[in-house]
């Protein structure tokens, strides 16, 4: 799966304050005050973003992870500090690529899964040899 | 700078990205690193950025690309059109990352920023490090690293740190041996050194003085009277006394200003459209962080502090019809009273604000 950038964040830009409710848990059986599911406004900044100076929004194009929930054209927020872990969704730069996968570090190999059967998966013998641009922390996606 | 006691210094720190444009454009595409690319200018197409391996084969600023193209896939040169929106948005990234360094940061350009950092000699060249490491891994982006006692020597460390890969990108004055100093400094043409065009370079070598370490060795009183106190303070830094303070933003309730200078004078309308672009953005992400507006944006520019033949500084104002802190109003007004206003009245702009 394929990356472009699409917005470099802006520092203050991304003008996301939108939705009316933060995410709360909905208690089954009781009927609650409407104040139990407004918590004041979120700022998607805030909510999507740990670190401003190195989070960036890429959209995807390509199937390889239908299986994750990544579709064709769906943003994906890559935080590039982070250390990749084993099972991580990241953009990994594959022959100068930039290419979507999920991190697998098994004995002694890493592997770049795809989740699609139709496609390859990737497999690196030496870990030197990996080369990780970012880690996934979220998906955007088109529904 | 003050000596701070248990072996604690105070010290200037200059972090500069190294070939910036290209390093932005590497940073989105990997397949670009280790190769010879060039970022062209969008109007005429000429170069505007090399990395070094485009600088290896010769290429300098300025060539159009249509001299180089005919050549381009012998070499292997690859280019870029220029992408102000990307470069703008990993400049913030890196100055807002370097900020955490430091109490105190001055922003010098798109690219460099001072930081002041204190330490023991040794705390501060891990701490260089620490800057490298952080910004290559939050960004992609490759900086240099010069640490020293006054912002000229801060310059001069940092381009030995970018000549001498062994140093890893951190060069500090404090624990570069000093015969490796002075080997430099007695190599290095004048030129090289923050603050010494060309053409004040012929004035000196007509004096004798051909490299940094004869500048270094001449007397600041004399040399003030031949030519004026900004050379009096360069040969005064490059002796260790700090004379060139940093130059933090002043931000009161009723003005911001934004202000940078440039490593190259801005010498086209078009280049002065797209830097006024950036800046008028920049602004409004400051004001719109402050919860403030803008009734009236003042652009001004002026020719570099170290060029003391035909200065100029000009300005103009322009009224906003209503408050705003909206990005694209501020850039179209000052991109405007820049057209309207500024270019007639100066062709040799340097620093511009708004
Ligand atoms: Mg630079």
């Amino acid at each position: 799966m394929g990356v472009m950038v699409v917005s470099a964040l802006d520092l203050d830009g991304l003008n996301l304050q939108g939705p009316l409710c933060s995410p709360v848990a909905v208690p089954a059986g009781f009927p609650s005050p409407a104040q139990d599911y407004f918590t004041g406004r979120i700022d998607l900044n805030k909510h999507l973003i740990r670190d401003i100076t190195c989070t960036f929004l890429v959209r995807v194009s390509g199937h390889s992870m239908d299986g994750a929930g990544i579709a064709d054209g769906d943003e994906l927020v890559v935080d590039r500090s982070l250390t990749p872990a084993d099972g991580n969704v990241v953009v990994a730069i594959i022959d100068g690529e930039l290419t979507v996968k999920r991190l697998r570090l098994e004995h002694g190999r890493v592997r770049l899964a795809a989740e699609n059967p139709e496609y390859p998966d990737v497999v690196i013998c030496e870990l030197s040899e990996l080369s990780i641009w970012g880690v996934v922390t979220r998906c955007l996606h088109h529904v | 700078m003050p000596e701070m006691g248990a072996g604690k210094v105070e010290r200037f720190a200059l972090v500069d990205v190294n070939s910036f444009y290209v390093s932005c454009e590497r940073a989105f595409d990997p397949s670009l690193e280790l190769k010879p690319v060039v970022v062209l200018s969008n109007n005429d197409g000429c170069v505007v950025a090399r990395s070094n391996e485009a600088k290896a084969l010769g290429i300098e600023n300025g060539d159009p690309w249509f001299k180089l193209a005919a050549d381009a896939k012998r070499t292997g040169l690859i280019q870029r059109s220029s992408n102000y929106e990307l470069y703008g948005d990993l400049s913030s990234r890196v100055m807002e990352l370097l900020g955490r360094y430091s109490f105190s940061q001055e922003v010098y350009s798109i690219d460099e920023s001072w930081l002041v950092l204190r330490g023991t000699p040794e705390e501060l060249v891990r701490t260089g490090a620490e800057i490298k490491a952080a910004v290559a891994l939050h960004t992609g982006l490759p900086v240099c690293v010069g640490i020293a006692p006054t912002k000229t020597l801060a310059k001069f460390v940092n381009r030995v740190a970018k000549q001498n890969p062994a140093l890893r990108g951190v060069c500090s004055w404090d624990t570069l041996p000093s015969a490796h100093a002075e080997a430099i400094m007695s190599r290095v043409p004048v030129t090289g050194i923050w603050g010494i065009a060309g053409r004040l370079g012929k004035k000196l070598n007509a004096l004798g003085i051909f490299t940094i370490a004869d500048l270094k060795a001449a007397d600041p009183v004399v040399m003030r009277k031949k030519f004026s106190v900004l050379m009096q303070r360069t040969i005064m830094e490059l002796n260790g006394i700090p004379c060139i303070p940093l130059e933090t933003e002043v931000a009161t309730k009723r003005q911001l200003i934004f202000s940078r200078s440039f490593s190259t004078p801005v010498t086209t309308a078009a280049r002065m459209h797209e830097v006024m672009a950036i800046y008028a953005q920049q602004a409004a992400i400051r004001l719109a962080k402050d919860s403030q507006q803008a009734r009236l944006i003042t652009c001004f520019a002026g020719t570099s502090h170290f060029n003391d033949r035909a200065a100029s500084f000009p300005s103009v104002a322009v009224k906003l019809p209503a408050p705003t802190a909206d990005p694209v109003l501020l850039t179209k007004a000052a991109t405007r009273a820049w057209r309207a206003g500024l270019w007639m009245a100066s062709r040799t702009p340097a620093p511009v604000s708004c």
